[in-house]
């Protein structure tokens, strides 16, 4: 019997052995163990910063292509890739431009998948933070990332699904109003940047501080009558004057040989965004983290060679109406190209670029039609696939000129002219001879903003966005808002798209 | 201890035997039906070890042990004969065995006599393998069994053909059929390691009641493949080789020179695009081919032992330049018997070592990425090869230029896969009845690739890294175990085989992969990376990984049969696999077939013309899970690149995937009904079956909603896939003299496939996946087969030569979304029917056959076409002939206009053979001499280069985007045997 039993025992061990089918896994780490310690948790917040930059397949902010900076560049009258007569470039950026885009547009379809994936990135760090009882600095930063993500849908979508919880199903999650994000954002930026570190640069360089949280903050006051249909300018002016209490100031505009474009101004946009200006810098270090295609992209094949030693693209230029509003005494015109003297290097072999752009989309443009940018003058490494120059989120320029803009709609446009002034001067021009009015402002935005992603937010907000631009005629008032993708709304049916589409 | 006794009994019993005294001696010849002497055959007293061979003259002596010894006429495609030694006269003649009912069909874990097999099994023997050059063993089965197709998409050196059995079982799962070689499992790659000179028969499973003894690895089918053993009392060397030479059979018809300067013209493209020169860059890439295999197989054996080496070696120059490949294989095996034969030992040895050099397959412009051989259509034919001082010719205003003729002279790209295999098996038969069994195999795969991109190949990305180089290594290890325990016995009118099966699996899979960038020469290439920059490495430039893959089963079979009329096959499989999500480890995939062999009934007595009548049913579930990959299912945390945080960069992690607990395998049920017939003493033979399979839990990427998901889809069971076919074989003996023969084989299937539902739920939230894009235009939609065309019609053009298509709901906007209500469904990328024959002709010494092989039923995306026919391209590439008289500019969209027939009918093999009287030579048994030309002729609509492009149902399948030219070859043969 004992003799039995034993080999029953026996039997049954080997059995088990025999029958262990348990996964093993040798090359990652299972999310549960990950995150559970406080040193996941950071991790965790660095990987909401990790999809800022941008990268190919429409990741990022800004920096690369067929993304969130696209869509809301290319759909203004800052820039667009014309089809070319030679048989480059696909029509959807000029679909962009001439405001032809439908609910399947890929780019937009990327802008939607790249802010949900960093808001479920930014939910999970939220959450990781609270449970790991993190430094309070470090929630609120998650929670001030998260917000970012949702006033960049709440703009360009409207009306969206909203979660927090990374453990919500699709049934459950309903598709908030425009008005209800606005208030979840400001409900949560009130809560939070107060507790973010108030540090400039250093460890907080690319980061969410107290300054950069303020300057959201601002933007979303700024264009809260386009959000909610209630304007609430003076709040943005409290918000741009506790954003001075960092200490910011304009950058040089002083001249300097060195620089290709001549000016330590185009510094703003060079390898690394100086202190004294810059609120919120994307880092970029071509091929590592993210990359900067903005000039590559924009000159043509043999140009980038001649200027750069590496082929251009031959892509995105800029309308003549845009061009032509630069006064010539102003700096920031150097950052175009064109014609048989432009600004910057002249090396042997560089092109000739007309301002005029015959075509956009059948039969295209001739190959050397258009300004070409060189705002972001490629900081190495570069290469034909980007360069390394951080981009600017938010500098104080920018802040500057909200601050006149609320000014001069509350009535105090003589408050406004030192400001606006101040950044004209600094450009090479002289003072404004009157107050500035709205219109002064819209285009002084223009010039000292272009190309840095805010064109479309502030075309709306001066309802300019759907009339007829260079190139492009006017539309329905409609396309104001992005239609919600295609993949979206077959994915989930309780998506309502927004109207006109 | 009793055992022990019994083998000591074995003993003393062979003991005795042995040393009888021999008494009688038998003296005859041999002869087939045309009375010629048939060598070799086998000649042994039944009971004994005492064997003998029939000699050339067909005559033979043997001494047995008394007058009434039994004596066994053995030899392989005749009807084995036993006869009392003194009823043998002064010949006897064997009949050549045209149904192959006695032929044994091997079923996996085991094999049955062909008459009492019960599900849908085809095989297909040596002498029936298409012949020529074949450099895999699925080129030589193509054709040769309904439901089994075999594509090959063009004839690049190395590449395998596809074979899906009974069409496609899964979307992402896999429809590659098991592969065991000699009880060896492993993906279809495994051929690759055999050589198509050591084949001896193929045997394919295609129904589930037949494949369900595999279970989770069972339901698209199984390839079984027997190699060739040498026959007990015969020593031999056999050499063969065939060599052929290999020549584009199409061409695409471009633009020349003068008619690309001519529309140039026309569509007033600035003339700055003219770079002045005249280049046929098709011609610069391609050269005539060869192909040559070699093998030198010997053998030997005794009752008790007999092995077979062989060494092999086939060598393929591409028609493209730099494009070759190199297999050399050795194989060993031997099989001992002892115990007086109640323990049979055999083992199984084989090596390989494959070395290719390889044209890049992905390359080319952000515009127009494919293999470097289409590339050579897209360059203007006015673009000079060189520079003036030598350098290869790039134009900077062409985004991402590439020059095909620098890419395919200065690209380094090797690639050496080094596999071995080897097996042991052992079966003790501990009584009559009974018989335990353990067997072991062990595969191991190590494989090694380097890539040199050097900055004067033109190609941009190695100009930004000023030269790129790469190596990668892989390694796979394959270790599977069994034990098993076989009853066989015949009680009166009863007869049971039935086995039960202890197996367990290991895979495991790891690797790593270096890149290196900034080279200060190329003379290195990929072989000293630390040449490189160490500062220009990014991400992904350096990574390694390892996974695994558990499976453990149970399994069982019994084979019942009654009066051999009525038989009954039933299986059970339980498997464990750790791919498997948390709350699905085990499944059981059961089957049970039937078959009932009406030409032995009684009252059959009156039909004679009848020889023989079958009729099987059949159904099992079997499953898949060989395309679920390890990790799958959990929760995981990767490496994400770098990112920059707290003032530095730092490597980022991010949660590689949606994870699902609940992950399976798929299940494919399937239900198979058949019928075996002879007919006119076999004269006609055939089968037809009729089947319907549907796979359950289908795995898919499905679609899931963004947010809350972080990627747009996830792993998961949720739709299911139907198939549902006829397959029908048919073999006639049309003239059978003593001189000539002609007989035809032929097979038809037909196929529908239908995706029954693509939308579920997951832990309770709807799914809704429909109209998922699947390739160009092509989509899975619910009711529809894989790979439907749901495409916008072409109308004309406009005033400005922009392409139109019709505006189906006229709302007067074309919507180019997948549901668009202005596309239209317009058939499949999948063929509906398939079909083969082959016309077989012999006379005397002479043997003729023919292989006819075709296919339809489906359409094709040309994108080739649509890519080479705009004029708005003309400026930067060359483009078709046939675009001229298009003349379209641009196009918004993606039209039927380049949605073609795929219909073909293919001349694809002619051999011509000739076997040599070897009567009198002293040392040559066999020798034959054969010519063989593949790919002949070809009817098909398609303008493409070749209508048998990728139908493997994978995402993409179906639409043409460049192949690697197929050829048309001409090969000789010499098979010799020496003795």
């Amino acid at each position: 019997m004992k003799k039995i039993l034993t080999l029953a025992l026996f039997a049954t061990l080997i059995m088990q052995s025999c029958t262990n089918v348990d996964e093993v896994v040798y090359d990652k780490y299972a999310a549960t163990d990950f995150y559970s310690t406080s040193q996941g948790a950071d991790v965790a917040l660095a990987n909401v910063y990790s999809q800022i930059p941008g990268n190919w397949n429409g990741v990022g902010y800004a920096g690369a292509d067929n993304g969130w900076y696209d869509v809301n560049s290319m759909s203004t009258d800052e820039q667009v890739i014309p089809h070319r007569n030679t048989g480059d470039w696909e029509l959807t950026f000029a679909q962009m431009y001439l405001r032809q885009w439908l609910p399947d547009h890929s780019q937009i379809n990327n802008t939607w998948n790249w802010l949900y994936k960093s808001v479920f990135n930014a939910n999970l760090a939220v959450d990781l933070l609270e449970k790991s009882e993190a430094d309070p600095a470090k929630i609120a930063e998650a929670k001030v990332m998260r917000a970012f993500f949702y006033y960049l849908l709440m703009d360009d979508f409207g009306n969206v699904p909203f979660f927090t919880d990374n453990n919500i199903t699709v049934d459950k999650m309903q598709q908030k109003s425009r008005k209800e994000i606005f208030d979840f954002v400001l409900s949560e930026l009130k809560d939070n940047i107060d507790k973010l570190s108030s540090t400039k640069g250093g460890t907080y360089y690319g980061r969410f501080n107290k300054w950069a949280g303020y300057a959201l903050l601002a933007k979303v006051y700024l264009n809260a009558e386009v959000y909610t249909g209630t304007s609430m300018w003076s709040e943005c002016i409290a918000a741009c004057d506790v954003v001075s209490q960092g200490g910011y100031t304009l950058h040089s505009g002083a001249v300097d040989t060195s620089n290709p474009l001549g000016s330590k101004y185009f510094e703003l946009f060079g390898d690394v965004c100086p202190d004294d200006e810059t609120i919120l810098a994307i880092y970029t270090k071509a091929e590592i983290v993210g990359r900067n295609i903005f000039t590559v992209r924009s000159l043509g094949g043999a140009d980038g060679t001649a200027l750069l030693g590496y082929g251009g693209w031959n892509g995105s230029v800029i309308p003549r109406d845009y061009v032509d509003k630069f006064s010539d005494n102003d700096i920031r015109k150097h950052q175009f190209r064109y014609g048989s003297n432009p600004y910057g290097p002249q090396p042997a072999g560089f092109f000739t670029y007309s301002l005029d752009i015959t075509n956009l989309d059948n039969p295209g443009a001739a190959p050397n039609d258009g300004a070409r940018s060189q705002k972001f003058w490629p900081a190495a490494p570069a290469s034909s696939s980007g360069a390394s120059n951080d981009f600017p989120i938010y500098r104080y320029a920018d802040i500057m000129l909200m601050k006149a803009e609320c000014l001069v709609r509350t009535g105090d446009a003589t408050s406004a002219k030192p400001l606006v002034d101040a950044i004209r001067v600094r450009a090479g021009l002289t003072g404004l001879a009157t107050n500035p009015t709205l219109t002064d402002i819209y285009n002084e935005r223009g010039f000292e903003l272009s190309w840095e992603g805010h064109r479309r937010q502030d075309m709306i907000r001066f309802g300019t966005f759907t009339l007829a631009h260079g190139l492009a005629p006017a539309v329905d008032d409609h396309y104001k808002l992005f239609p919600i993708p295609t993949a979206a709304l077959n994915t989930n049916t309780n998506l309502k798209q927004n109207p006109g589409y | 201890m009793k055992l022990r006794f019994l083998l000591f009994g074995i003993f003393m019993f062979a003991g005795f035997t042995v040393h009888a005294q021999e008494q009688y001696t038998v003296k005859s010849k041999v002869l087939d039906e045309k009375k010629e002497p048939l060598i070799g055959v086998s000649v042994s007293e039944v009971g004994t070890h005492n064997v003998t061979v029939v000699d050339i003259d067909g005559k033979f002596t043997l001494k047995v042990s008394s007058s009434t010894s039994l004596i066994k006429f053995s030899f392989i495609g005749y009807q084995t004969v036993e006869l009392p030694a003194n009823k043998i006269g002064s010949s006897i003649t064997l009949n050549e065995n045209v149904t192959g009912l006695q032929e044994v069909v091997v079923v996996g874990y085991g094999s049955l006599r062909k008459k009492d097999v019960t599900g849908a099994v085809a095989s297909v023997t040596n002498e029936n393998l298409n012949k020529g050059a074949t450099t895999n063993p699925l080129q030589q089965i193509a054709g040769k069994a309904a439901g089994v197709v075999i594509t090959q998409t063009g004839s690049e050196p190395g590449s395998s053909p596809s074979i899906r059995i009974r069409g496609i079982t899964s979307l992402i799962g896999g429809s590659d059929p098991l592969v065991v070689i000699d009880g060896i499992q492993g993906n279809v790659d495994m051929l690759n390691q055999l050589p198509p000179n050591e084949i001896e028969t193929v045997d394919i499973l295609k129904d589930a009641s037949a494949t369900a003894i595999y279970g989770s690895r069972g339901a698209a089918g199984v390839v079984l493949v027997t190699t060739k053993k040498s026959e007990a009392g015969s020593t031999q060397i056999e050499y063969s080789s065939t060599v052929s030479l290999d020549m584009i059979s199409k061409k695409l018809d471009m633009l020349s020179a003068d008619q690309w300067r001519a529309q140039r013209e026309t569509w007033g493209v600035p003339v700055s695009t003219d770079h002045g020169s005249n280049t046929d860059w098709y011609n610069l890439l391609t050269r005539n081919g060869y192909t040559q295999n070699h093998s030198i197989a010997m053998g030997g054996g005794t009752a008790k032992f007999n092995y077979r080496a062989s060494i092999s070696a086939i060598l393929q120059n591409g028609i493209v330049i730099n494009s070759s490949n190199e297999n050399y294989i050795g194989r060993f095996q031997a099989t001992q018997k002892a115990l007086n034969d109640n323990l049979t030992i055999s083992t199984n040895l084989s090596g390989s070592t494959r070395k290719n050099t390889g044209s890049p397959s992905s390359i080319g412009r952000a515009s127009f990425t494919s293999n470097l051989i289409t590339n050579a259509y897209v360059n203007r034919p006015t673009d000079p090869v060189l520079n003036s001082d030598g350098s290869y010719f790039s134009d900077p205003n062409v985004f991402q230029y590439i020059n095909p003729y620098a890419v395919a002279q200065t690209v380094v790209n090797d690639q050496t896969v080094n596999n071995i295999f080897g097996s042991l098996k052992a079966d003790l038969k501990i009584t009559k009845a009974l018989t335990v069994g353990w067997f072991g195999s062990w595969r191991k795969l190590d494989g090694n690739s380097g890539y040199y991109l050097p900055a004067i190949s033109t190609v941009t990305s190695a100009i930004n890294d000023n030269g790129t180089a790469n190596i990668n290594n892989w390694h796979e290890d394959e270790r599977l175990t069994d034990a098993s325990l076989n009853y066989k016995q015949v009680f009166g009118k009863h007869s049971i085989d039935a086995i039960a099966v202890y197996e367990w699996q290991k895979q495991t899979y790891n690797g790593n992969y270096t890149q290196m960038r900034g080279f200060i020469n190329d003379n290195t290439t990929y072989n000293a990376l630390q040449n490189g920059t160490l500062t220009k490495i990014v991400p992904g430039d350096i990574s390694s990984y390892k996974n695994d893959r558990d499976l453990v089963s149970f399994l069982g079979r019994v084979n019942y049969s009654y009066l051999n009329r009525y038989l009954l096959t039933v299986s059970v499989r339980r498997d464990g696999s750790s791919v498997f999500g948390e709350n699905h480890k085990w499944g059981n995939f059961p089957s049970a077939s039937a078959a009932w062999r009406i030409s032995d009934e009684s009252f059959m007595k009156g039909f004679d013309f009848l020889s023989d009548l079958k009729l099987r049913a059949g159904y099992g579930i079997t499953g898949n899970q060989q395309g679920l990959y390890p990790q799958n299912s959990l929760q995981l945390v990767g490496s994400a690149g770098q990112t920059y945080f707290a003032g530095s960069q730092i490597t980022n992690f991010a949660i590689s995937q949606n994870n699902n607990a609940d992950l399976k395998w798929e299940t494919r049920e399937q239900i198979n009904l058949g019928v075996d017939f002879a007919l006119f003493n076999s004269r006609i033979s055939g089968s037809v079956d009729v089947y319907k399979a549907t796979t359950k839990n289908l795995l898919f990427n499905y679609t899931v909603p963004q947010p809350p998901y972080p990627y747009g889809s996830i792993v998961a069971n949720v739709g299911s896939l139907l198939n549902e076919g006829v397959d029908v074989n048919l073999n006639a003996n049309i003239i059978k003299t003593k001189d000539f023969n002609f007989s035809v084989n032929g097979n038809l299937s037909l196929l529908k496939n239908k995706v029954l539902e693509l939308s579920g739920s997951i832990n309770g939230v709807p799914l809704n996946t429909d109209y998922v894009s699947w390739g160009n235009n092509s989509y899975l939609i619910k009711g529809h087969p894989v790979g439907t065309f749901n495409i916008l019609q072409h109308l004309g053009k406009d005033a400005s030569n922009a392409e139109t298509v019709v505006d189906v709901n006229k709302d007067g906007v074309i919507d180019g979304g997948n549901t668009s209500p202005d596309r239209k469904l317009e058939g499949s990328a999948l063929p509906t029917y398939t079909y083969a024959f082959s016309p077989v002709f012999t006379y005397k010494n002479f043997d003729l056959s023919m292989l006819f092989r075709g296919s339809g039923g489906n359409k094709i995306f040309n994108s080739v076409r649509s890519s080479f026919s705009y004029f708005e391209s003309l400026g930067k590439q060359n483009l078709l002939a046939s675009a001229v008289p298009l003349g379209l500019f641009t196009s918004k969209y993606s039209s039927d206009l380049w949605l073609e027939d795929g219909s073909f009918l293919r001349f694809d093999n002619l051999t011509l053979g000739y076997r040599f009287n070897t009567k009198g030579l002293k040392y040559i048994s066999n020798l034959r001499l054969s010519l063989t030309a593949t790919n002949l002729a070809i009817i098909t609509k398609y303008s493409g280069l070749d209508p048998e492009v990728n139908v493997n149902g994978a995402s993409g399948f179906g639409s043409d985007g460049g192949i690697y030219p197929r050829t048309t070859t001409i090969a000789v043969g010499l098979n010799v045997t020496l003795k």
